[in-house]
């Protein structure tokens, strides 16, 4: 039954955001067109390059699927509304998502294409820089809950929303998040007009339109565990509380979606030097403020 | 009881996975495959952690893998002559001393495993909880020393690497 | 009888095998680090192993395993960092082209 109930809400979710992502880039807002556009997608042939490995072309869709959904699986939506509650939930939300690297690896390597091959090394060089920056803010999050369960930690937020405990830690979390997400500014494993669509690039029809699904629910997992690591999860006035985490939810996607759109591009050694320079330091800062706090501030 | 019978035949569906993806890693050509089928012999290590209920430890398992393999790939890319495998070149020496010193490696640790005592199995684990609770204190308690200076030796070597590893002062990068 | 545990070093001792295998047969020195590297796996899973069947209060058998994930990182960063400075003088990081090395 809460299976069910996530799944219905992780497929309206992906759909809310297609449209949201079309409006974004488009100028116009349609709960039609993701539809069409799927269904076009599943009509379309899907052609398998030539001389493709042809294992690792067939198995990146999935395995980025695979991935989201993991992810998804810990994120609770309400009191009780969680796939698995487990016990080190944020951890494993990071542990499942580090499967996105492999699976863009694996898009790159396997059609056998430049475009797609440069798209998915660039990955690898973003992920350097994103990495250590998902991990710090959840410590210090972790910290504030003093438990890596996902429940407890929008249960210990019952006060104050860790947005405003620690401001600097969810500014970074959601720089990487979009990093993992390859949303723009930070889109160079797809770079449109650049690479021509990277990883995307050789992939048509059905398996194309798996790699878009699991995009979107990677986007989903991201602004769900940003919902819930500092905006309270489930906490709020008024409405129910699975209405209160969906619309948090849709709100950080839609904002992950758009925000990044008019900025210029970062190329992947700049992301490095600022993720490693300003971004580590930034995050021990935060991690040693929310030590202090917890000690100063009586509970 | 049931509960040991799943436990049993998982450890065994995982244990047989990350055998059959290690010797993937010697058998094929591709680079790529090869690190990636690595990865995937240490994710079902890392599964096997989950099924003996060390839960923290495996999902660390699983998270730092994935990372370290991604990097040996781009490494194997880098650094050799037929990265896609398509020449189907033979890289290996010495290959029936190998063959027998691994051969002689699990024969001596099998017969170990089966001659040694081991007494009775414990049944009762933490639960997960309780267990990274557990570890934190240990860590920064009792074995903080040691911790600390696995943290130090690191970084010694992240910086010693990147020493070694940046061009010579002068030089152009190519 | 404690029939998971020697499922577990079984397995741990076959993985073991393949790595000593694939170390001493393979002449790329990132190939030999893959060997290298299932060895400290099968070392983890000996250590997780004694942990949960013999030891499960004891918290420093799973310290010892996070010990092993750091030397195996170390070993990662050393390695590779000898590889690019070998590369960049030598052009090559095959074992068998390290004719210096041989006494």
């Amino acid at each position: 039954m809460t299976v069910l109930a996530i799944i219905a809400a992780l497929l309206a979710g992906v759909w809310l955001l297609a449209a949201i992502e079309g409006w974004a880039a488009h100028g116009r807002f349609s709960l039609i067109r993701p539809l069409a556009a799927a269904l076009a997608l599943l009509g379309r042939e899907s052609i398998v390059p030539r001389k493709a490995d042809r294992l690792f072309f067939e198995v990146a869709p999935v395995l980025l699927l695979v991935a989201g959904l993991l992810a998804v699986a810990v994120i609770p939506l309400a009191p009780g509304l969680i796939v698995v509650d487990l016990a080190t939930g944020a951890l494993f939300v990071n542990a499942a998502l580090a499967y996105v690297l492999v699976a863009l690896i694996m898009a790159g390597w396997g059609p056998d294409g430049a475009y797609a091959m440069i798209g998915g090394w660039r990955f690898l060089g973003q992920f350097i820089g994103y990495s250590m920056l998902v991990v710090m803010p959840i410590t210090a999050v972790a910290m504030r809950a003093e438990s890596l369960s996902t429940v407890e930690i929008v249960a210990s937020q019952a006060d104050l929303w860790n947005i405003a405990y620690q401001p600097l830690g969810f500014v970074l979390f959601v720089i990487a998040a979009m990093a993992l997400a390859w949303l723009p500014p930070f889109d160079l494993p797809a770079a449109e007009g650049d690479l021509a669509g990277g990883i995307e690039a050789e992939y048509a029809g059905a398996r194309l339109l798996v790699l878009r699904l699991a995009r979107m629910v990677i986007v989903l997992a991201l602004a769900g565990a940003v919902t819930t690591f500092y905006l309270g999860g489930w906490l709020g006035p008024w409405l129910p509380s699975w209405a209160w985490s969906g619309l948090k939810t849709l709100a950080v996607a839609s904002a992950m979606l758009m925000l990044g759109r008019h900025l210029p591009r970062i190329r992947e050694a700049r992301f490095l030097e600022l993720c490693w320079k300003a971004g580590v330091p930034l995050a021990l800062v935060n991690i040693f403020l929310v030590g202090v706090i917890a000690l100063v501030v009586p509970t | 009881m049931s509960g040991s019978a799943a436990e049993t035949l998982f450890l065994v569906f995982f244990g047989a996975a990350a055998v059959w993806f290690g010797i993937v890693v010697f058998r094929t050509h591709s680079m790529v495959r090869s690190a990636i089928a690595l990865l995937f012999a240490q994710t079902a290590v890392g599964a096997m952690f989950l099924v003996m209920q060390a839960e923290f430890l495996g999902v660390l398992q699983i998270m730092m893998m994935a990372s370290e393999m991604s990097i040996m790939a781009i490494f194997m890319v880098m650094f050799m002559m037929d990265p896609g495998g398509l020449g189907a070149m033979e890289m290996t020496h010495q290959k029936r001393l190998s063959l027998k010193a691994g051969g002689a490696g699990f024969a001596f640790a099998l017969g170990v495993i089966l001659l040694g005592g081991w007494g009775p199995a414990a049944q009762e684990v933490p639960a997960a909880a309780a267990q990274t609770a557990a570890l934190g204190r240990e860590l920064l308690g009792r074995s903080m020393f040691v911790f600390e200076s696995a943290g130090l030796t690191i970084l010694t070597a992240m910086i010693a690497a990147t020493m070694v590893a940046i061009a010579p002062q002068g030089e152009k990068e190519g | 009888m404690t029939f998971e545990l020697v499922i577990v070093l079984a397995m741990a001792a076959a993985l073991f095998g393949i790595g000593i295998y694939g170390a001493l047969s393979q002449t790329n020195l990132v190939m030999i680090m893959m060997g290298v590297e299932l060895i400290l796996a099968a070392a983890l899973l000996n250590l997780v192993a004694f942990w949960r069947y013999l030891h499960p209060e004891t918290m420093a058998g799973q310290m010892f395993v996070l010990i092993v994930m750091t030397v195996m990182a170390v070993e990662m960063a050393v390695g590779f960092g000898i590889a690019v400075a070998r590369f960049r003088a030598r052009g090559s990081v095959e074992v068998e082209e390290a004719r210096e090395l041989r006494g």
